[in-house]
């Protein structure tokens, strides 16, 4: 970003100007297309009545002012999906750290072992839904009938409100083993060993080695996929609409699949635009509070002592 | 040198992007002959059906090109179609037409009917008071879905049942349905009749036969909550305290789809189905000893039923009008919905009354007679059409709160009929908004 009027004035660094925006043309022109414009327009939508087959008419907020005084379902999907993700995201993250830690120990066949915890998380979203309604089905499912095993009457799972929302969280714990081990124990191990070594001069066990040294060390990571999470989690979508449909009860009807129905059942693009936007309002509310509570707990060596 | 080989590369990719930019998606065959696109809706065997086949046989003018579009989103398939200006000609769907006539997004036909005389007293009443919107026309019914009340004739037998006897009023039903009930090890395995089991609405079908008025006759209020709504679903919550809950629940989410279906694994005993089930049993389950008869009613009552909604139509935007219409008039005239439908792998029943009652059909098939009688009393799913998506959903959730002893039947409905009647006047705003401020040249 030197001068962007030499590169205007002269001929050969024109020439080279012009070929650097011809190759990443590819992108910019994609992204204005298929992405800016959207952006845009759905702002616009947003403060209109739209179905899409017709012309979209100007209402001004009406969209946003029915969203938050009018709407039966929109503060209940809002609450499923924050229930959701406040319980999901500590147990995957957790979840997924204890395993990297696990498969970190230099035991004969770890590698085995990575692999298997890996392997579920390869599942698609739509094929792990299906299978788990079958897991979950309450008179042929396997875990009721594991209960059975055991004398313990099981619940309805997916067709009890109550149950619901847990079995929904259970089920996302599947993939605990996935991307997000492999990147855990990447950092476990970048950790460097001399810091253990100084540990266990001072007599510290393996805990205070976990606490002191590991924990600080890879909070970044813990810290950036526990945005990544949250994110993630708020869009909460497949699951829901291959299993429950947002039943019973509402009680698994999340923000976006009642974003979904809107848009695409019903053709209501404006109001759906409008919903959209706030879900994005709400979670960069989160993303902000994250980074304002990160000062508190995560640990950039490049930063010091604290 | 590298220089030309970017121009050389770059050249049949701006000659392509240009290609892909201007030209026509559709690349016409100069034979001659008008090419009627035809989108239908089909099953996994994507045959085309004899319609298509007789008409390019008999037509030297005109010429069909079908393609079959899976059932699975087939409606954004061709919403999208003619969102982007190049629609088909001609569709064949199976939705409510008049939700799609209030988006604007057919073609109304009154014109073309009256040009060429169309008779329109061929096919099932209910089935044309379907594709009315408004005062106009928007489809043709090409065939539909026929309820009848299914019963297993083995498990009245074995219940002590006269199998050549089923329940004509719903009381008989709810008698029948504790006889035919079993229960092992405090779990269920079989049930007489589960109301909410099934594609077809009972409530609302219990609704209907009492007499139940939805929408208001100016179409402007929606009455989820009117009085024979609020007794049908008391007598629903009445015949599920016959019941257990939660174990009724269980059992039910056993049911699937093909022999799993509740009526073929012979765990329900009592169904509303519609004849295409039929098929069904035939691919699954032949040797289901089975009876079909009458919907029933409430004492003093006539018999209710529902419509399945396959039509044509030409979608807003399309180019080839009368051919288009040509080809319709041909697929839904006499001669070939009879020789159609003996064809067909799946028995849907010709919207053509004089075809379904042909003998060619009705001979050598087992209960039509019965699925034809009902049609007399079939009232179109289609209520509230400007919100269609909206008031299926509130009815589904407003039972459910009653089912579950959340709320009683009138609070649940009306809480269910405020949301339909919000979205009821927003629909009308825009509608009456877009009416008046877009110009399209097929509502002149």
């Amino acid at each position: 970003m030197t001068n962007i009027l030499e590169y205007i004035k002269h001929p050969l660094k024109r020439k080279q100007a012009l070929a650097g925006y011809l190759f990443i043309s590819p992108w910019i022109i994609g992204f204005l297309v298929f992405g800016l414009y959207p952006i845009c327009m759905s702002i616009y939508y947003s403060l209109c009545q739209y179905d899409v087959l017709r012309i979209p008419q100007f209402i001004g907020l009406r969209n946003y002012s029915d969203l938050f005084f009018n709407d039966n379902y929109f503060w209940g999907s809002i609450w499923n999906t924050l229930f959701f993700t406040v319980i999901r995201v500590p147990l995957v993250i957790i979840g997924s750290l204890l395993l990297a830690v696990l498969v970190n120990n230099a035991i004969k066949g770890v590698k085995i072992f990575r692999t298997i915890y890996f392997i579920p998380s390869i599942i698609t979203g739509v094929i792990l839904s299906s299978l788990w309604l079958w897991m979950l089905n309450p008179q042929y499912g396997l875990i009721n009938s594991m209960l059975a095993y055991i004398g313990i009457d099981g619940p309805l799972w997916l067709n009890d409100p109550n149950w619901s929302k847990p079995s929904i969280i259970m089920m996302s714990l599947w993939s605990i083993g996935g991307a997000r081990m492999l990147v855990f124990l990447a950092a476990l191990q970048s950790v460097p060993q001399h810091l253990y070594e100084s540990v266990e001069l001072e007599g510290g066990n393996w805990w205070h080695k976990f606490k002191h040294i590991t924990l600080p060390l890879i909070s970044p990571i813990i810290f950036l996929w526990s945005i990544l999470e949250v994110i993630v989690s708020m869009q909460v979508f497949i699951e829901a609409y291959i299993m429950t449909k947002g039943g019973p009860l509402n009680s698994t009807l999340f923000y976006n699949l009642y974003l979904y129905n809107k848009a695409f059942d019903d053709f209501e693009m404006g109001y759906a635009s409008a919903m959209a936007w706030i879900l994005f309002i709400i979670t960069m509310i989160i993303t902000v509070i994250q980074f304002k509570g990160s000062k508190r707990w995560v640990y950039y060596e490049g930063e010091g002592a604290k | 040198m590298r220089k030309h080989i970017a121009k050389i590369l770059l050249l049949p990719l701006a000659a392509y992007l240009m290609y892909a930019l201007f030209a026509s998606p559709h690349t016409v065959v100069d034979d001659g002959k008008i090419h009627v696109r035809y989108w239908f809706v089909s099953g996994p065997e994507e045959v085309i059906p004899y319609r298509v086949t007789q008409f390019n046989k008999t037509h030297d003018d005109i010429f069909v090109d079908a393609t079959p579009i899976p059932w699975n989103e087939h409606e954004k398939k061709v919403l999208t179609a003619i969102l982007s200006g190049n629609p088909p000609d001609v569709v064949s769907l199976i939705a409510p037409v008049q939700q799609w006539a209030s988006r604007m997004s057919l073609r109304p036909l009154d014109k073309l009917i009256e040009q060429d005389d169309f008779d329109t007293s061929y096919v099932f009443p209910a089935l044309w008071e379907e594709v009315n919107y408004e005062g106009h026309v928007f489809a043709i019914p090409t065939h539909t879905a026929s309820y009848a009340f299914f019963y297993n004739k083995k498990l009245f037998r074995n219940a002590g049942l006269d199998p050549e006897n089923p329940p004509n009023t719903w009381d008989e039903v709810r008698e029948y349905s504790k006889k035919l009930t079993r229960m092992d090890d405090g779990d269920y395995t079989q049930i007489g009749f589960i109301p909410a089991y099934g594609n077809l609405q009972v409530s609302v079908l219990l609704a209907n036969e009492l007499g139940a008025k939805f929408l208001s006759d100016d179409g402007k209020t929606v009455h989820l909550d009117n009085e024979q709504m609020v007794q049908s679903l008391e007598w629903i919550l009445d015949y599920y305290s016959d019941y257990d809950f939660d174990k009724l629940i269980s059992f039910q989410s056993g049911f699937g789809y093909a022999d799993q279906h509740g009526f073929l694994a012979e765990k329900v005993a009592m169904m509303i189905l519609d004849h295409t089930f039929l098929d069904g049993i035939d691919i699954y389950k032949p040797e289901l000893d089975f009876g079909v008869s009458a919907i029933p009613s409430f004492e003093g009552y006539e018999t209710s039923s529902s419509t399945g909604n396959w039509w044509m139509a030409i979608p807003r935007g399309a180019k080839n009008v009368k051919a288009a219409w040509e080809f319709m008039q041909f697929a839904v005239s006499y001669e070939v919905q009879v020789k159609e439908a003996t064809l067909m792998k799946q028995r849907l029943m010709p919207a053509n009354i004089n075809a379904a009652k042909d003998t060619a059909l009705t001979n050598n098939k087992k209960f039509y007679n019965v699925l034809i009688e009902q049609m007399q009393y079939a009232k179109t799913p289609s209520i509230v059409p400007l919100v269609n998506g909206t008031f299926w959903r509130e009815f589904t959730f407003a039972q459910e709160r009653v089912i579950r002893h959340i709320q009683p039947p009138r609070q649940s409905l009306a809480q269910g009929n405020k949301v339909i009647q919000a979205e009821l006047i927003r629909a009308k705003e825009y509608d009456i908004y877009v009416r008046q401020n877009m110009e399209l040249e097929e509502y002149q």
